[in-house]
């Protein structure tokens, strides 16, 4: 294997956890992985299984229970909290509630690890505050009050934040929970254009499998007794995310990373046609609980196409016409 | 919007022009209300004689009315004014609580439980009409203490208690619980020492020994010294204690610095002037209206500024000029401060959780 990029951290049989009393509650097992610069990866796991404590714990906020983390092949515990702060910025599901607080204000107070005793912005971190907020298109939003700001514009002014701050790492946690879809869309979008341009790495936990799978570099999959690592397609094949899914009625499909539920197959149905029509005609009939034969025998269907504006269901019996899934899913699910 | 060329870079926050004028004007405002503040009394003084009671050596009546009653008790409403108003930012910010104040969560409480320790409990040294300055130390240094000692524990309460009403809720029982404390070590002392407290509690503006007013302006000069250096600190507990720690700040370094300045600050004028309410609390507020920003790189200069005027005010108003009766000084810093107080509650009640 070529290395064609610089490792920027790795884990060493970690163990995180956190201590109540004097009992150590350790959350996860030994965990080891690596992140290389420039990546983008994502932490999968099910809720409750340490994802965050994971990412604090990365982020210096918190004591592991064993084990070694490396920043650039230096131990963790070697760094101060300043030289620590040069190296990883990180972003909580916290939400800063601070009014009469601008979005410069914001993004300047990721400057921090470099600013003087009073914390004067010299020329320097201004370029970087205002670079910062271009990169996140937020330029524009400088003199805006950050309690002003929609919930997308104001996770990329966080993101600005420890773009300011100038580290190679950046950790987020649930950077697009409380998003909707264009604003989860947009983040992910600057996500991935900072790890390819900026050669920024970045680590982030999600929920959303389908996203990730889809623009992450890497995934690390969190189970409960161990860590899988590796690009989503790799773990794909591997079929690593079946362990997500201890209940029996989710499928996840290996081929195309999508979902199902398992239900009991009312029977086949075959879809003739092409394209777009042909994929979500299929989906449609499967979410009415029938599987799609692979081979064509009655029941089957026929796709509107050129010559026919109707979706035709064809038995031994006889033919019918619909003119929208909607109706024909209706029949289908009446029968 | 701001780009990020060289000739636009001084409009940052701190050396825009708009902030140096407002910085200029309360300056003068203050210059004014100090001026005011020494020309007003209950015994008329006319213009000229104040002029002249200042700048020559007359031995005159009036001469020792500006010199040893105004002027110091002038520069005593300055201080006290910039201490508590200091003192309220700085629980403000690190308590991330636009209620928070020496006052209303029991800091002034916690100092005055102090002093009662040492003049209810341990002075037999100390005569309440002429403190000397030795006790005149220990009984700022227990003031201290009381307020720092309550600092720590509302620091454990709100740890677990993240609701800003229930907060403040738990302050004004802690002032109640101290106040029962105090109402028993009262029970149990004798009459001089009695006499020495009661005194005390009554303390205002004007009763201050030049001793005391020294050991004042040291401490509190001392308090604004540590806020200044203390300003980067500030900024970053902005944005909590998670976030602050990630962009490099030691969290237990910076509550252990900003604890002490806080209860030195309220610290110091609750064991001379008495507890003195709602300033600590509403100043920072006014000054964020005026200045609408979060950096204490202008706050803090701003609250010092505006702290000063406002103490100075409520003396103005306390010696209701033209008449010769003296209003209690914290009856007026509350039918100041206390309007202030409703209007940020109704406000947050759109931003919960914001100040």
């Amino acid at each position: 294997m070529k290395e064609n990029s610089e490792e920027i951290l790795s884990l060493d049989s970690l163990s995180i956890g956190y201590y109540s009393g004097k009992t150590e509650n350790v959350l996860l097992p030994p965990l080891s992985a690596k992140a290389n610069s420039g990546e983008l990866i994502a932490v999968i796991g099910r809720n409750g299984i340490g994802k965050s404590t994971l990412l604090r714990t990365l982020a210096g906020l918190q004591q592991p229970l064993g084990g070694e983390i490396y920043y650039n092949k230096r131990n963790l515990i070697n760094y101060s909290r300043m030289q620590l702060a040069k190296e990883v910025g990180y972003i909580s599901t916290e939400i800063i509630k601070v009014s009469n607080m601008r979005v410069y204000e914001l993004v300047a107070l990721g400057r921090f690890p470099h600013t003087n005793w009073i914390g004067k912005i010299e020329f320097n971190d201004h370029k970087a505050i205002m670079d910062a907020l271009e990169k996140t298109s937020m330029g524009s939003f400088c003199d805006k009050f950050v309690s002003e700001l929609s919930d997308g514009e104001r996770q990329k002014v966080m993101i600005a934040r420890i773009l300011a701050q100038d580290t190679g790492l950046m950790l987020m946690d649930e950077p697009t929970a409380f998003l909707d879809v264009a604003g989860r869309y947009e983040v992910l979008h600057l996500m991935r254009k900072l790890s390819g341009e900026s050669q920024k790495t970045i680590i982030f936990s999600t929920h959303d499998l389908q996203m990730a799978i889809s623009q992450s570099d890497k995934i690390w999959l969190v189970l409960d007794n161990r860590l899988f690592e590796g690009a989503p397609e790799d773990l794909m094949l591997e079929g690593a995310f079946n362990h997500l899914f201890n209940s029996s009625t989710v499928i996840f499909n290996s081929g195309d990373g999508t979902f199902s539920f398992r239900n009991e197959s009312r029977g086949n149905i075959f879809v003739e046609g092409e394209g777009n029509k042909k994929y979500w005609t299929e989906s449609a009939i499967n979410r009415a609980g029938f599987t799609v034969s692979e081979v064509k025998t009655f029941p089957y269907v026929t796709t509107p196409s050129e010559s026919n504006n109707y979706w035709r269901l064809s038995t031994h019996t006889g033919m019918l016409e619909f003119s929208t899934i909607y109706e024909m899913i209706s029949y289908l699910g009446k029968k | 919007m701001r780009t990020g060329t060289k000739e636009n870079f001084p409009d940052d926050s701190i050396s825009g022009r708009k902030y140096n004028l407002i910085f200029f004007s309360l300056m003068i405002i203050l210059v004014i209300l100090l001026i005011l503040d020494i020309f007003f009394g209950s015994v008329s003084i006319s213009a000229s004689e104040v002029i002249r009671a200042i700048f020559t050596h007359t031995n005159s009546s009036f001469e020792t009315i500006i010199m040893r009653f105004r002027l110091p008790k002038a520069l005593t409403a300055l201080t006290v004014g910039v201490a508590l108003s200091l003192s309220g930012l700085q629980m403000q910010t690190i308590f991330r609580n636009p209620m928070a104040g020496p006052y209303v969560l029991g800091i002034s409480s916690g100092a005055s439980l102090g002093v009662a320790f040492v003049i209810l409990g341990f002075s037999s040294g100390i005569n309440g009409d002429s403190i000397n300055a030795l006790g005149n130390w220990i009984l700022v240094v227990a003031s201290w203490a009381g307020a720092g000692a309550i600092m720590i524990l509302i620091m454990i309460i709100s740890s677990k208690v993240k609701d800003i009403m229930t907060l403040l809720i738990i302050g004004i029982m802690l002032s109640s619980g101290i106040g029962a404390v105090v109402t028993i070590l009262q029970y149990f002392s004798n009459e001089t020492m009695l006499k020495a407290y009661v005194i005390w509690t009554m303390g205002s503006l004007g009763n201050l020994t030049e001793g005391q007013l020294t050991i004042l302006l040291i401490s509190v000069s001392a308090g604004v010294i540590m806020s200044i250096l203390s300003t980067k600190i500030l900024n970053a507990l902005l944005l909590g204690e998670n976030y602050a720690r990630s962009i490099g700040l030691n969290v237990r370094f910076a509550r252990g610095a900003i604890f002490s300045c806080t209860s030195i600050l309220a610290g110091s004028v609750t064991a001379f002037c008495g507890p003195i309410g709602f300033i600590g609390i509403a100043v920072p507020h006014i000054v964020r209206i005026i200045f609408k920003t979060s950096d204490h790189r202008l706050l803090i200069p701003g609250t010092i500024l505006m702290g000063g005027a406002v103490m100075l005010i409520s003396d103005i108003i306390s010696q209701l000029p033209g008449s010769e009766n003296v209003l209690p000084i914290n009856a007026v810093t509350s039918l100041i401060g206390i309007p202030v107080v409703i209007w940020v509650i109704l406000r947050n009640r759109k931003f919960s959780g914001s100040f």
